[in-house]
């Protein structure tokens, strides 16, 4: 009890410390006056560098920009993927690389009224929170973009493979065709089937395993396979 | 524990739901198309013999490579709009374009084979002059900048600066043009206004000033070098004074003095009140110029001229040029057709090339006074025209198309009054036969179709075989563009219908385009009508116009010598099925469009119920009128926002053709809650004239259009704009910045009635007693915005969007779900019940909800959203720099079958079970007969 006690203690330590942290953080940024624009105040450049990874730059540099707060601030990018948006003036901005095809992750760099740069990540919520970026700027690709929802594909393999499909047919397979095959009528046949079924089930005394769970399950069995019937049917109702 | 899950499980559902675009739907119910704006300058990339690249720099801030053969686009580099992303220069040299943006802020070289940027440099302030490229030793490597004060050269490669020098005595002299042509020096040209031209000679080397001159010119005519003079042959620094009496020759390296040589002695004769310009050309900038220079004497008339050991000769005189050049470009046939086309050509870019068998090519790019760009090339071929006036669309609607002759006569039909059970059914048969028929033709086609090559399969929209399908899905779009040129696009494809150019429109109008008659009165032609408003002087006209043909009507606009307020569209009738649309003058008189007898009758009726209201945002003045019987108006209400704290930004009202259709919405409790459903509801957006981040905010007042009457005000504090606003059935949304939290906040406010209804069968604004519940809520949105609009159905049925256009280019379409103020922090078992989704503070934005994926939309203006005949299915089109035209179905394809329906399985299954059942009932009845003979 009393250790429980300690420990939120702590946690509330932590957290004020953090939110001390914070405070002196946000005094730091303090000098970035929101994004109004001082017509005489000195004008900065963010630098850095986009990377996709596994993609020569040639073939996407012409389709990106680098948009700072909006379209507030353009730039564009370099051969080599490194781009510098110039003129900016100091305060606190949101920084994306935004291409159709690949997507980048945004990034906060705060500018000082001296010119002192420092990268975050972007955090709406908690705004004032600080979490290093390098900088200049390394801005990698988490992958191409995902515009499209995938069509729900239907094939006769896919059909026929289903494990519902599977336990309704194989059986089914069974009961048909097992009695064309074995000719029950013949006698000779008959004991020797006879005779294999004695060899499978040496102890007659001994209740059979799969009677017993029959038994146990007897109360769930109708449910399960009303269900399994109404799954089977399912990829040709799901089309309509 | 198991609530939890329940509730992510929900989340998850109600997240797949939101539907997105199948991969193998692009381009099928969508396209795009990209334009750059009116040209400023062009280049021929002619660095390779067969590069197919043409450079153009626009008016819209837009850096682009065009393909000589298809228009299409290379790559294009949009920067920012207004002052700061102006195109100054574009120089090009080899693969690198070299531009001075932003009033020679920044210095760009691109790569133009890839289109990525080389470097970009900051260059020191002051005003941009002129900029020229440098070489040296047969050698371009540098570039020179002339600003106002100082002069710079940076290296071609890397953009870095070699040197700058201040100008000398830049207090008086007001240096305008810089000259280079290879020998190592840099030739700064400035002139003192009528006194005298300055010269000053840097080296290339470090910037030392080699030599100044002031040549001394009785000139008061030269106040602009670059508009009058040129440097022909070898240095020859050549002037023509605006009179058009003498040319001025000075040799630029020896600078003795300026001798004076009359036009009259070569037999030339300035058009009267035209300013001459002369024209020189520099093939290889490391070398001198031409010696042989062009005079423009008129509008359309130059004059070839030959500079020869300092004696000018005339060679060739052109007259008029335009003729002249087009006549070589196209062959005689073409020629009188296209010379109509060009009658106002605005620029002309024309590339010479050697042919395969040594003859001269020509290839012209024209620029016309419209912004419509043509490619020719020589045998007369017009390769492609871009209609670079759609780079700039200001408003647009979308006009149903008119009905076959077979469907109107089906339409007819149920139109008539009975007459008769015997005609009726004859009537029914013969309709069928018809439709039979039709059938049976389109069959007939497809089969014709099927037997041809694709690719000589046309099925070409023209105005001729415009018609109405049956979801009414293909719409005309009427596109008003900011130059005065209106459009006429069809919807599905794209292709442009018609076009007219309005040539007396002002640079600052104002347009709203109004449908006064659709197609659905068959025998009148529908009718536009579109209010030119010059913003300087408040003067209007209208131009009435056919949607469908774009032919100007012959019903004549009224004359309307009055600045014009404002302007609404009444539901009344004339006799002839067109609305009437009521003009409002700065004497606030009252004049009606048409204004028939019938008409004017009609509106001494309604008078009564017939209330406006007008905005003034330099004063802050809202005020609401009454019409009075006999057209004069009357206030009856006014509010007044103190200017000197908060502006107007937005009024905003109803769209006219939204329909709601539930009253309100289910509680989980089973009651109702009634929506606030006010149609003369106005929303007005304010923000704070402070702008310092602590102290600004945002206002939203929601008044009655009709009494006045405030029904809610919400004020956001440590806010500001720009603010995008849209209001729809009983809510408002809005979007902001917070300076706060430096975010973009949206923002809901819902209005509803309560458990009971009023009057639940007529609104009156006049007749509510009760005060609407207010609620709101605001949620976080992580990028921002462009523009913002709603989706709009024919029902009301299907549940709104919200269609975002973001800075990024994408269009994005948010379900309104995410913003209700109801969505619950606590999840209960009535709000479950609901399908509330719990409260998030953050809306995502993923990509699989942008409506266009990859194909995106630089500088998104507008948005327009239009009901189709199906009510699942709205169109959108999305407009600025680009136009994207799609269909969106926020309810998912309810009402018809999906285009991927699988018409293959459904038939295949019941063929099967059909067969199953013919072989299982023979095998039942051999069965049964076995066991009857056992």
């Amino acid at each position: 009890m009393l250790q429980r006690e300690r420990i939120t203690l702590q946690l509330i330590f932590l957290q004020a410390a953090l939110v001390v942290a914070w405070c002196f953080t946000d005094i730091e940024t303090g000098p970035g006056a929101g994004v109004s624009t001082q017509p005489n105040g000195d004008r900065f450049k963010i630098e850095g560098r986009a990377i996709v990874p596994g993609i020569k730059t040639q073939d996407w540099v012409s389709t990106a920009r680098v948009l700072v707060e909006g379209e507030e601030y353009v730039g564009f990018l370099r051969t080599d993927g490194s781009f510098a948006v110039n003129d900016v003036p100091s305060g606190s901005y949101v920084v994306e690389v935004v291409t159709p095809t690949y997507r980048f992750e945004p990034v906060r760099v705060d500018i000082t009224t001296k010119g002192k740069m420092r990268a975050r990540l972007v955090n709406y919520i908690k705004t004032s929170e600080v979490i290093r970026q390098p900088y200049p700027l390394q801005i990698r690709a988490s992958g191409p973009h995902s515009y499209f929802m995938k069509r729900e594909t239907w094939g006769w393999t896919d059909f026929l493979m289903n494990p519902m499909v599977m336990m309704m047919v194989l059986p089914l397979l069974i009961i048909v065709l097992l009695p064309k095959v074995v000719n029950t009528n013949d006698p000779e046949m008959r004991k020797e089937m006879e005779q294999s079924m004695n060899m499978l089930n040496p102890n007659p005394e001994l209740p059979d395993v799969s009677e017993l769970m029959t038994k146990l399950f007897s109360g769930s069995k109708g449910s399960s396979k009303a269900g399994s019937s109404s799954k089977g049917t399912r990829p040709a109702a799901k089309r309509r | 524990m198991a609530k939890l899950i329940l509730l992510w499980l929900k989340c998850v559902v109600l997240w797949a739901t939101v539907e997105a675009v199948f991969e193998d739907q692009v381009g099928k119910f969508d396209w795009r198309q990209q334009y750059v704006g009116k040209v400023r300058f062009s280049h021929f990339d002619t660095h390779v013999q067969s590069s197919k690249k043409v450079l153009v720099a626009t008016e819209r801030n837009v850096f682009a490579a065009l393909n000589t053969r298809t228009g299409e686009l290379f790559w294009r580099h949009v920067d920012k709009t207004g002052s700061e992303g102006n195109i100054d220069a574009l120089l090009q040299h080899g693969q690198d374009a070299v531009l001075v943006v932003g009033n020679g802020r920044l210095l760009r070289s691109w790569e133009i084979n890839v289109g990525g940027l080389n470097w970009e440099v900051v260059l020191d302030s002051g005003s941009f002059q002129s900029a020229c490229l440098v070489g040296q030793q047969d050698m371009v490597k540098h570039v020179a900048v002339l600003k106002k004060t100082a002069i710079s050269v940076h290296y071609l490669s890397n953009g870095h600066q070699k040197w700058i020098e201040n100008l000398p005595e830049t207090e008086t002299v007001d240096y305008q043009a810089v000259y280079s042509d290879g020998n190592g020096e840099v030739y700064v040209l400035g002139v003192v206004p009528h006194s005298h031209i300055t010269i000053v000679v840097y080296s290339m080397e470090d910037g030392e000033i080699i030599k100044q001159v002031n040549m001394s010119v009785e000139a008061p005519w030269l106040s602009n070098i670059q508009a009058s003079c040129v440097v022909v042959g070898q240095g020859m620094l050549t002037c023509v004074d605006s009179a058009g009496v003498s040319f001025y020759m000075l040799d630029l390296h020896l600078q003795l003095q300026m001798t004076q040589v009359p036009l009259q002695s070569l037999a030339l004769e300035v058009d009267p009140g035209f300013h001459p310009v002369l024209l020189s050309h520099q093939p290889n900038l490391a070398r001198q110029p031409l010696s042989e220079f062009f005079l423009q004497l008129g509008p359309d008339h130059y004059q070839l001229l030959q500079l020869n050991n300092g004696q000018i000769a005339a060679m060739r005189d052109f007259k008029p040029v335009t003729v002249w050049l087009l006549k070589h470009l196209l062959t005689s046939r073409a020629v009188e057709e296209n010379l109509r086309k060009f009658n106002s050509v605005f620029q002309l870019y024309v590339q010479a090339f050697l042919k395969k068998d040594d003859s001269v090519g020509y290839r012209a790019m024209v620029q016309t006074e419209d912004h419509t760009l043509t490619f020719i090339q020589q045998p007369g071929r017009v390769m492609w025209t871009r209609e670079e006036a759609l780079s700039d669309v200001v408003t647009m609607e979308m006009v149903d198309l008119p009905l076959t002759g077979t469907q109107a006569e089906l339409e007819g039909e149920f139109g008539k009054k009975a007459d008769g059970l015997m005609s009726m059914v004859m009537k029914r048969l013969s309709s069928q036969l018809i439709l039979l028929q039709a059938w049976i033709g389109h069959l007939w086609k497809l089969f014709y179709d099927a037997r041809k090559p694709r690719s000589q399969v046309k099925n070409d929209v023209t105005i001729e075989n415009l018609s109405r399908d049956e979801f009414n899905l293909q719409k005309m779009m009427v596109m008003v563009t900011a130059s005065g040129k209106l459009f006429g696009i069809d919807s599905k494809t794209g292709g442009i219908l018609w076009r007219h150019y309005l040539d007396n429109v002002p640079p600052n109008a104002a347009f709203k385009l109004m449908v006064q008659r659709t197609t659905a009165h068959f025998p009148h032609p529908p009718q536009c009508t579109l209010l030119i408003k010059d913003k300087d002087t408040g003067l209007a006209t209208l131009h009435v116009f056919n949607p469908i043909f774009g032919k100007k009507s012959h019903v004549t606009p009224p004359a309307l010598p009055q600045p014009i307020l404002q302007s609404l569209m009444l539901p009344l009738m004339d006799q002839d099925y067109a609305k009437v649309l009521l003009l409002v003058d700065d004497q606030y008189k009252v004049s009606a469009f048409p204004s028939t007898k019938n008409v004017l009758q009609q509106l001494q009726e309604m008078a009564a119920s017939i209330f406006f209201y007008l905005v003034d945002s330099s004063q802050g003045r809202l005020s609401g009128f009454r019409l009075r019987t006999d057209l004069s108006t009357e206030q009856i209400w006014e509010v007044i926002i103190p200017p000197e704290v908060q502006k107007i930004v937005s009024v905003k009202g109803k769209r006219p053709n939204e329909h709601v259709h539930s009253q309100g919405r289910v509680m989980g409790d089973r009651s109702v809650l009634y929506k606030y459903l006010n149609p003369n509801l106005l929303a007005v957006v304010t923000e704070s004239t402070d702008l310092h981040q602590e102290r600004s905010f945002i206002g939203i007042l929601l008044i009655d259009g009709v009494t006045g009457r405030i029904i809610h005000e919400a004020v956001q504090r440590k806010a500001r704009g720009p603010v995008h606003v849209v209001h729809s059935e009983n809510w408002v949304v809005y979007e902001y910045w917070s300076t706060k939290s430096r975010r973009n906040e949206f923002s809901v406010i819902e209005l509803y009635e309560g458990m009971e209804l009023y009057n639940s069968t007529v609104f009156s604004s006049l007749d509510r007693p009760h005060a609407p519940q207010v609620l709101q809520q605001s949620y976080i949105f992580p990028s921002s915005i462009s523009t913002m609009e709603a989706t709009l159905t024919e029902k009301g049925i299907t549940s709104r969007h919200l269609l975002i256009g973001l800075p990024s280019g994408g269009i994005l379409s948010l379900p309104k779900m995410f913003l209700d103020p109801r969505r619950p922090e606590i999840v209960s078992e009535q709000s479950r019940e609901e399908n509330l989704i719990p409260y998030a503070p953050e809306l995502l934005i993923r990509t699989e909800w942008f409506i266009n994926y990859n194909q995106t939309v630089s500088r998104v203006r507008g948005i327009y959203t239009a009901p189709s005949g199906l009510e699942s299915t709205c169109l959108v089109v999305a407009y600025g720099l680009d136009i994207y035209q799609t269909r969106v179905y926020p309810s998912k394809q309810f009402d018809v079958l999906k285009d991927d329906y699988d018409y293959m399985l459904i038939s295949s299954v019941l063929f099967a079970l059909f067969f199953a059942t013919m072989i299982s009932k023979r095998l039942a009845e051999v069965k049964l007969l076995n066991r009857a003979w056992r």
